[in-house]
């Protein structure tokens, strides 16, 4: 019986190839799509889980509240691991990380700045799965000075990897004794380090304090310890140890702080959780959202429930074909039964060819997908082991719920009816396909407006005024490297010519360097009118290089030595210190952790606010201070000769030091720090482009169904006389009225949800109306192509051989 | 083997109801070969389609074998007509994606009958209609004669005790037409019932007995022997 489905099905796929091509493509493109975003998705997913411990690994965070300032940490407390693992019986162990930050390793007389350099715990092994190739993991980071490599970077300064016992040397002439090599960390993980230093190298690990926060710790539980019950353990257990500087520093028990309406709290994070669902201060790497994974995964669910409507529109299209077949079928004895199932093997067929058709797409298009996510996905044997079991039960789904409506309408027919040929009026059942195309299209038109307002946003965003101007700002990397020279080095390229202005220091609106720093409006340190703003390190020349404005005071200078105490203010610091006039007001800042030992600075300027974090968020307050800091040296050009002024910098730089030279574009830093959500854009846009083609591909077999049943209608109306024109007309404009519908229902939706979206953005755009009427222009115009082609052929043939059809 | 009493049938539309068999009465015993005739529009048709269990009678009685089958369920209709009844079709109702041998093995699939024994009945029956040599052909390659021929091998191959043809001539010039009369008659004269409608006085003159409608009603029947 099964062989007799699958001979029937094939020969009458083969028999129809130009439908079959368009249910097999359509379903293709939908199944190819759908592919790429599952293994996009599983990606996302897989952080961190080759873990073994996965699951009883957590990371400990620190909630902070201080008056009107709030913050969320993911650093901890110098202490905090190992006391929590001698406290607590169910914590089977904890570890610390500590960023290094940029480390110069020789290699032979090459010096190289690593960044993936992190200070650990020799309990990190116990924690985490990293498995140690060479050397011993229960001792391997005891002692100080002691250095864990991966694999790759073993390779890369010895060419080999065993390489224990041997001698790094880093920095100006520290020695690093390598005493263990493990494999490269994966790349889904949410730390990604190549040189682990142990932690005792490090002498502020020591430090037994606990109101700050630096350490970057995890707890592995013992199997079955109840994590919840932990939680709530920690306030009691915070207020143990904290409490004793909490009064020698503010002059109040932590009730007494937690009353005033501030807090001061630990909680936890699941291991599994941090790629996608934390973004706080102080995370090891640049993590993931869980919205996109949402987002693409409801996109992948939308184009392949797109191909399936196609599907079925197609199949009960050919109805009128196969219903003949279905009644002798029925009157030799075939069963309802039967004739469900062998649709339904026919669809699962088509669903099998066309996921065999996408599995190769998605293998070709996997590189181009890479590139544009940013990632690095791989179809491996690895990867099949569960992409194969996901794609076969994709195809028997999407099989039989494309295949459904054709197998329950089709095997619905009465023998007679279709033997004695009045089948093409015999059936309506036009309701459904309908609602099936309405559906469609408002997919359609609602991915249409999405991805016209994510690029509206995006480019708001890289157009907006941020309060200062990032244009021809070249920054140069590693000024820190010069030293005490860094200034000279500033006022040599100050003289160049070419060379608008020059401002020394880490703090730019594009780095990643901040600081926060506790301020307080009066003497007493009264948390209540405290102020915990980002305090920079700037020098006088930072305002003017880049171009940011003075609205009252005016800005630090070299020639007033009382500018040392002096700050400048933003304006958000200014509103939210509620200063009507900020100037000469006296801010105290608490440098040795004595409360009475504040230092006294005074206010001598507001600047505008502009923008240094993600334009997700709102600005927040800053407070410049006039300090040295040797981070970047970020030289505002006018030249029009750009290169010769870079060569001419870069001589200066090599008359400096022998490090190698290296600068970016102020601009570009921009671009980079948004580049995830370019990113995002460009892969919505082309799965709005998709979606459409598929949805164009149904239409347009959709037209030929409605042309075919109507070919006797078309015959005598041509017959009586009627235009081509007039009965593409008549044609088309049932199909035209659908796409209405759809730009109806799906029009409202769609602004309400790209509001919501929008609504994450500080600064964001207001959705025109422009944009509207655009996305429903686009899907009438595409719909009207698509329909016309078919409705023209159909009235364009001939009236004789349509009225003989009968 | 058949008996009708009184039975009925209406077509309605939203305002017009028509009647299509009219308190019809008709008996056909075994092996009697019958030819129902009338104009267009008589009920011919519709009484062959409740014959052969493809729709139901609105009143009256109808006895197959003995049983009373008037009332009878999709399913089970299904189930008798596919062990009891072949059909013959004016035009020739082929399946276009199945070869001659597939089409006609298609009611021993529905029957459940084993695929060696499937292999034999079809071989013997496309045989004894002469058309063995094209038993992997489709039908869109044969000639209006063969696919009738094909038609009515599958029509038989299940041994079914009754034929209901259609017209069966009707699409064929009078040789072709001729060739399907004999076969009918050779059938019949083994023993399977056959109840024929034709517009054709030529084609009625095979069977024994004419029954002619009008309006739904019997208006007369011939004895032909």
């Amino acid at each position: 019986m099964f062989r007799n489905y699958v001979k029937t099905a094939f020969r009458s796929l083969t028999k129809n190839k130009a439908f079959t091509a368009i249910n097999i493509l359509g379903l293709a493109l939908g199944l190819a799509t759908c592919l790429l975003i599952v293994l996009y998705v599983a990606d996302e997913l897989s952080y961190d889980r080759y873990n073994t411990k996965a699951d009883r690994i957590y990371r400990v965070n620190e909630d902070l509240k201080l008056g009107n300032n709030n913050a969320l940490y993911a650093v901890c407390m110098p202490p905090l691991a190992q006391t929590l693992k001698n406290d607590f019986p169910e914590v089977q162990d904890a570890v610390r990380l500590k960023q290094a930050g940029g480390f110069h390793v020789k290699k032979g007389n090459e010096s190289i700045l690593e960044y993936g350099t992190v200070f650990a715990d020799p309990s990190l092994f116990n924690v985490f799965t990293l498995p140690m190739i060479y050397g011993n993991p229960a001792t391997a980071l005891k002692d100080p000075n002691s250095v864990v490599l991966t694999e790759r970077t073993a390779k890369k300064y010895f060419n080999t990897t065993n390489v224990v016992g041997r001698i790094l040397k880093v920095n100006d002439g520290q020695l690093l004794n390598i005493t263990g090599v493990i494999k490269d960390i994966p790349k889904q993980s949410h730390f990604n380090f190549d040189f682990f230093v142990s932690m005792s190298s490090w002498a502020d690990s020591k430090l037994n304090q606990w109101l700050r926060s630096d350490y970057n710790t995890y707890v592995l539980f013992k199997k079955g310890a109840d994590h919840q019950a932990f939680e709530k353990k920690l306030p009691a257990f915070l207020n143990k140890y904290s409490s004793g500087e909490m009064q020698a520093n503010l002059h109040l028990t932590m009730d007494a702080f937690e009353k005033s309406g501030s807090y001061f709290r630990l909680n936890l994070t699941p291991l599994l959780d941090i790629h996608l669902h934390s973004n706080r201060d102080g995370e090891l790497s640049h993590n993931g959202t869980v919205q996109y994974v949402y987002i693409f995964s409801a996109i992948a669910i939308f184009i392949l429930l797109i191909a399936c409507v196609n599907f079925m529109n197609l199949s009960t299209a050919r109805s009128s074909n196969r219903a003949r077949e279905v009644g002798v079928r029925k009157v030799l004895g075939s069963s309802r039964k039967y004739l469900i199932a062998q649709f339904l093997t026919e669809s699962v067929l088509v669903t099998l060819a066309a996921a065999s058709v996408a599995f190769i797409a998605a293998i070709i298009l996997l590189p181009v997908f890479n590139h544009l996510s940013g990632k690095e996905l791989v179809i491996n044997a690895q990867t099949l082991t569960w992409l194969i079991p996901v794609l076969l039960a994709i195809i028997i789904v999407v099989g039989c719920l494309a295949g459904s409506y054709p197998a329950f309408f089709l095997s619905a027919f009465q023998p007679i009816g279709v033997l004695n040929g009045k089948i093409a009026s015999g059936f309506k059942g036009g309701r459904l396909r309908s609602l099936l195309v309405v559906f469609q299209f408002s997919i359609s038109i609602f991915l249409i407006i999405g991805t016209i307002v994510i690029y509206n946003q995006l480019n708001y965003i890289q157009t907006k005024n941020l309060g200062y101007n990032r244009d021809q700002v070249l920054v140069i990397d590693k000024a820190f490297e010069l030293g005490s020279h860094a200034k000279t080095f500033k006022q040599q390229v100050k003289q160049l010519p070419g060379v608008v202005n020059a401002t020394l220091t880490g703090y730019l609106p594009t780095s990643q360097m901040r600081s926060t720093t506790i301020f307080f409006g009066d003497a007493t340190a009264d948390q209540k009118k405290s102020i915990f703003p980002q305090s920079w390190n700037v020098d006088e020349d930072y305002l003017s290089t880049l171009g940011m404005k003075i609205t009252a005071g005016r800005n630090f200078s070299n020639q007033m030595p009382t500018d040392s105490t002096g700050l400048i203010i933003n304006e958000t610091a200014a509103k939210f210190l509620g200063f009507k006039d900020p100037l000469n007001k006296i801010l105290y800042r608490n440098t040795d952790g004595n409360r009475d030992h504040g230092k006294r600075y005074h206010i001598i300027g507001v600047v505008k606010d502009f923008n240094f974090s993600s334009l997700r968020e709102n600005i927040s307050p800053v407070v410049l201070l006039l300090n040295e800091d040797t981070g970047y040296l970020s030289v505002k050009v006018s030249a029009s000769n750009i290169p010769a002024l870079i060569a001419r910098i870069k001589r200066k730089w090599e008359s400096f030091t022998p490090i190698h030279f290296e600068y970016s574009f102020m601009d570009q830093d921009f671009d980079a720090a948004y580049r995830s959500e370019q990113r995002t854009g460009t892969i919505f846009l082309i799965f709005t482009v998709l979606a459409i083609i598929i949805a164009c591909l149904g239409l347009f077999g959709l037209a030929a169904y409605a042309a075919e049943q109507r070919t006797k209608e078309i015959g005598i109306r041509k017959v009586l006389g009627a235009s081509v024109a007039l009965i593409a007309g008549t044609l088309s404009k049932d199909f035209i009225k659908l796409v209405l519908i759809s730009i109806a229902v799906s029009t409202p939706i769609a602004w309400y949800l790209m509001n919501k979206w929008l609504q994450d953005f500080a600064y964001r755009i207001t959705i025109q109306w422009w944009v509207l009427v655009l996305a429903g222009f686009a899907a009438l115009s595409i719909a009207i192509v698509t329909v016309s082609f078919q409705s023209i052929k159909a009235a364009l043939a001939n009236p004789v051989k349509s009225l003989r059809s009968e | 083997m058949i008996k009708i009493t009184d039975l009925e049938k209406f077509y309605r539309t939203e305002e017009v109801e028509t009647i299509a068999l009219n308190k019809l009465s008709i008996e056909v015993k075994r092996g009697e070969f019958v030819a129902i005739m009338g104009p267009s529009g008589c009920g011919k048709s519709t009484l062959l389609n409740i014959l052969g269990m493809l729709d139901d009678p609105d009143g009256g009685s109808y006895v197959f074998n003995g049983v009373e089958v008037a009332h009878f369920n999709e399913r089970k209709r299904a189930d008798l007509r596919k062990h009891n009844i072949g059909f013959v079709f004016q035009s020739f109702n082929l399946i276009d994606e199945l070869t001659v041998f597939e089409n006609v093995e298609l009611p021993l699939i529905y029957t459940g009958v084993p695929s060696s024994e499937r292999v034999k009945r079809v071989e013997e029956v496309l045989d004894k209609m002469q058309i063995m040599h094209s038993r992997n052909h489709y039908p869109q390659h044969l000639s209006g004669g063969q696919q009738q021929r094909v038609a009515i091998a599958r029509a038989v191959v299940n041994k079914p005790k009754l034929i209901l043809a259609d017209e069966p001539t009707g699409n064929l010039d009078s040789s072709n037409g001729n060739d399907v009369m004999e076969l009918l008659t050779d059938l019949n004269e083994h023993g399977t019932t056959i109840i024929m409608v034709t517009h054709s006085e030529h084609d009625a003159r095979y069977s024994h007995r004419i029954i002619r409608l009008l309006d739904g009603q019997t208006v007369m029947e011939n004895i032909m022997i």
